[in-house]
């Protein structure tokens, strides 16, 4: 097919074939700038409707109020943020030792056939849907948490946040295997070299070495878990409670509503267009959306050092 | 330096101290990290399956028999292929799993012929794109020489245009308003009856079309084992072959015309199910055949078939019952109900397909025109390459931007914004496209980094301008990449959850959606509603069946792009 269109077009006048050629190039230059015009678009309309809401709610009170009751119009936004703290911290106490320990293996001590059944296996628990891993935690986690001796509620913080943990292992372990993979093995051969062992090697080379990658995969993951919506609304409950710092456990084990649940809530709930509680939505979204893309591109730059020092 | 020892100031430890134990620890808990995190979710996912297949509440008698008729032979096959020959082990897994997938999308494309798109209407649209084509490409030969670049541009849109969409009649009734302040300038009211009707159009009008399975039959079977007979002609170079499988294929699914109904299927399914389960499965047969490669893999799937049909005829005879599923027919084919026996999830299978569709179509070829200017257009020097790195960096950012984000701007963007109506299947579709919108683009840009320089520069070098080497050299060579990305990218779709709650998506559809613009819900969004009801019958058993279904779309859809990518990785 290409053979006559290609004769065609050299043929054809130049005039034509290069007003052509612009045609595709400024074509796809707009498919690309298409992207920044979406996060544009993403803040412009974000910051429109949260003005409105922060015309109807004081800014001071939003940020620095402690309970969140949007049935009567109460809008403090730190029992929302604790309750997000509480859910990111849990999942990083569960996501980061296994997620670096996987990577650890995958990259030092599996061997080509293992590594070829583990990493697609892991790639594939990264596929499954945050709606199915919400289930889990509703359906079996809560359940086997509380046959455990955990007196935990039928919505609690403590089985979502575990499970958004096992949700953003696959996240560390990949993106940190990448990393220790990308050592150069002149490093691992200098540290045999000098007598040192295995164990040595990976503990005292290759993990300070791709250090930079390590930390961006968390940085990544921590941000997957602060804007995780499904698992947290399934699990957690919808019921807004600020910190206890006198008794933690209390928040961990009973019900509480996260940034992107109180989102959902605003949305799902019989809030009408008008009510600051929707637009409260978008105030939270907002906040959501600065918190998540600085994190990225924090973790961005961490990674983008580390990728100049071995090239 | 942190690999120095300070106290002895050796290189780790003290001399002639090497402690194994400790070594041996570390990877062993290692290890038992990576199982661990494997484990949980299997151990997970069994729970599931259990709770959605019941097996405990079948006959021992029907468990023994299929596992003896079906299990034990394939685990036998397996550990043979396993030790013996692993090539036709590959050939016995694909041979197995081909026909399972292929009879999946088979069931989406009679998903779509049934709900979506009637087989006139697609016969149709398909003759008048061929008319269109036909008209283009012969005014291409005949005024070759003498066409102007606009005349022939012109042709090049016209013509498809007036084949396929006419010139609609349209009306505008809205008022003009400021941006932002929201005050009222004027009203627009205008509308313009419709001026030129489509090819499409008239088509459809004639009084007398051939019967839906015929329809079907012409313009769906034809054309797709055409393709395939063309692909026969070229790896055999044999004509006479071509002519075979083309003709057979055609034989094989008119013959449901009159077949199906005496065996007692709908005769569009027997012509569907022909064309999209037997042509991929034909050709995956004739290429083993063709490479004399591990040929013995295809017993497995004979033997599956024959253990399967064996198990049905003693089950059948002996009277066991099976397992009471919840995941069954009636499951997959009805829609939800308040008695969790009757509910089930077709209309949420419907909606989701259809969101598919507009997600492909949207993403698709935005993603991959994104990744080719960033790869083969974008400057390096000069006033647009410092834009061009903000893109670059804009993406990365936007591929962690919440999911929830990405719903709330939906619902400013395309429902308080252009004013479309809240929970269609276009506004579902659209603002789960913008949210995979820069995974496409990033594994779409790897895949154009892959093809090697040399070809562009040959490309070149043959006097090729840049856009047609990108069409006729990098596009091809980079297209499975592309397409294992893109496929990877929907699974992701099609579990989304969080936009679908905030656009305002359906929480109970009964009947599913027949236009882009009507009302759905989606799989995810039905599993979610099931889930906030207490009933333990919803919670355990229909909330299960759900999620295997969800579970099992999403596994053949990565399955098919890791296969993708296996075999795209081996021909390098």
């Amino acid at each position: 097919m290409s053979t006559d269109s290609i004769a065609a077009d050299l043929t054809g006048s130049v005039d034509g074939r290069i007003a052509k050629e612009r045609l595709y190039h400024w074509l796809l230059f707009g498919c690309a700038a298409l992207t920044v015009i979406v996060t544009g678009s993403i803040v412009v309309t974000l910051a429109v409707d949260a003005i409105t809401f922060f015309r109807q709610v004081n800014v001071v009170a939003f940020l620095t109020g402690t309970e969140w009751e949007s049935s009567r119009d109460t809008f403090g936004v730190l029992p929302l943020v604790t309750a997000t703290l509480i859910v990111t911290v849990i999942s990083a106490l569960v996501a980061i030792p296994i997620g670096t320990a996987a990577a650890v293996y995958l990259s030092e001590y599996a061997s080509d056939r293992a590594r070829s059944v583990l990493k697609p296996a892991l790639e594939i628990l990264a596929g499954i849907p945050t709606v199915v891993y919400g289930y889990l935690a509703l359906v079996y986690l809560t359940p086997w948490l509380r046959t455990a001796g955990l007196e935990l509620s039928l919505f609690n913080l403590l089985s979502a946040s575990i499970m958004v943990g096992i949700m953003i292992i696959p996240m560390v372990s990949s993106i940190s295997e990448d990393a220790m993979s990308a050592v150069p093995d002149s490093l691992r051969e200098a540290g045999y070299g000098l007598g040192a062992t295995k164990f040595e090697v990976s503990t005292g080379v290759v993990i300070p070495a791709a250090v930079s990658g390590i930390l961006s995969s968390y940085i990544l993951a921590l941000s997957r878990a602060i804007g995780e919506t499904m698992i947290v609304v399934m699990a957690g409950g919808m019921q807004a409670r600020m910190l206890d710092v006198t008794n933690p456990f209390a928040n961990l084990f009973s019900s509480g509503q996260t940034m992107t649940a109180a989102m959902v809530h605003a949305v799902t709930s019989d809030a009408t267009g008008g009510t600051p509680e929707f637009y409260s939505m978008f105030a939270i979204g907002l906040t959501l959306f600065f918190i998540t893309f600085a994190m990225n591109l924090l973790s961005n730059r961490i990674a983008a050092r580390y990728r100049e020092e071995y090239q | 330096m942190a690999t120095t020892d300070d106290g002895t100031g050796h290189w780790f430890g003290a001399d002639g101290q090497v402690s194994q134990l400790r070594g041996t620890l570390f990877k062993l808990s290692c290890l038992g990290a990576t199982l661990l995190a494997l484990g949980l979710v299997f151990v997970f996912l069994l729970y599931v399956f259990n709770d959605a297949i019941r097996p405990a509440s079948a006959d021992t008698g029907w468990l023994l028999t299929v596992g003896g008729a079906t299990v034990l032979p394939a685990a036998a096959l397996a550990v043979y292929y396993y030790r013996r020959d692993t090539r036709a082990g590959e050939v016995a897994y694909t041979a197995f799993g081909l026909p399972i997938v292929t009879t999946l999308l088979a069931g989406g494309v009679l998903i779509v012929f049934r709900d979506i798109i009637t087989a006139h209407e697609w016969l149709a649209f398909v003759v008048a794109a061929a008319i269109a084509y036909a008209v283009v490409a012969l005014h291409r030969r005949v005024r070759s020489n003498s066409a102007t670049a606009l005349e022939r541009a012109a042709i090049a849109v016209l013509v498809p245009v007036l084949a396929i969409i006419g010139v609609p009649g349209f009306s505008v009734d809205r008022s003009i308003q400021t941006p932002l302040l929201g005050q009222e300038l004027f009203t627009l009211s205008v509308s313009v009856p419709s001026l030129v009707p489509s090819l499409r159009g008239l088509i459809l009008a004639q009084p007398a079309l051939p019967i839906p399975p015929l329809s079907l039959l012409l313009a769906f079977t034809i054309p797709i084992a055409a393709a395939a007979a063309w692909h026969i002609r070229r790896v055999r170079e044999c004509d006479r072959d071509a002519a075979i499988a083309g003709g057979a294929t055609v034989a094989v699914a008119g013959l449901g015309l009159i077949a199906a109904p005496l065996v007692g299927l709908p005769t569009t399914a027997w012509v569907v199910m022909t064309t999209v389960v037997g042509i991929p499965v034909g050709l995956y047969v004739e290429s083993v055949f063709r490479r004399r490669e591990g040929v013995t893999g295809l017993a497995f799937p004979v033997v599956i078939a024959f253990g399967a049909a064996l198990a049905f005829a003693v089950v059948e005879t002996l009277g066991f019952a099976g397992p009471n599923l919840w995941l069954d027919w009636s499951f997959l084919m009805s829609g939800h109900n308040t008695t969790p026996r009757e509910a089930g999830i077709y209309p949420a299978l419907v909606g989701s397909v259809m969101m598919l569709i507009v997600v492909s179509v949207a993403a698709f070829p935005i993603g991959v025109g994104a990744a080719v200017y960033l790869e083969e257009y974008a400057p390096s020097q000069g006033h647009l390459s410092s834009v061009v790195e903000l893109i670059e960096i804009n993406i990365a950012n936007l591929a962690g931007v919440p999911s929830v984000v990405y719903g709330v701007l939906g619902l400013a963007l395309f429902v308080r914004g252009i004013g479309m109506q809240a929970g269609i299947v276009v506004v579902g579709g659209l603002t789960i496209a913008l949210l995979i919108l820069p995974i496409v683009i990033v594994s779409a840009q790897e895949a154009i980094r892959g093809v090697p320089d040399s070809m562009r520069q040959a490309s070149y070098g043959m006097g090729a301008t840049k856009w047609q080497t990108v069409r006729n050299v990098v596009l091809p060579r980079a297209m499975p990449g592309i397409l294992t990305g893109t496929i990877l990218a929907l699974g992701r779709a099609i579990g989304e959850t969080a936009p679908l709650l905030m656009i305002g998506a359906a929480a109970v559809v009964r009947v599913p959606p027949d236009t882009f613009f009507s009302l759905f819900s989606a799989m995810p969004r039905q599993i979610y509603s099931w889930s906030r009801l207490i009933d333990a019958d919803f919670r355990y058993g229909v909330l299960a069946a759900g999620v295997v279904t969800l579970l099992v779309v999403l596994l053949m859809l990565n399955g098919t792009a890791i296969v993708l990518r296996n075999k795209y990785q081996r021909q390098e």
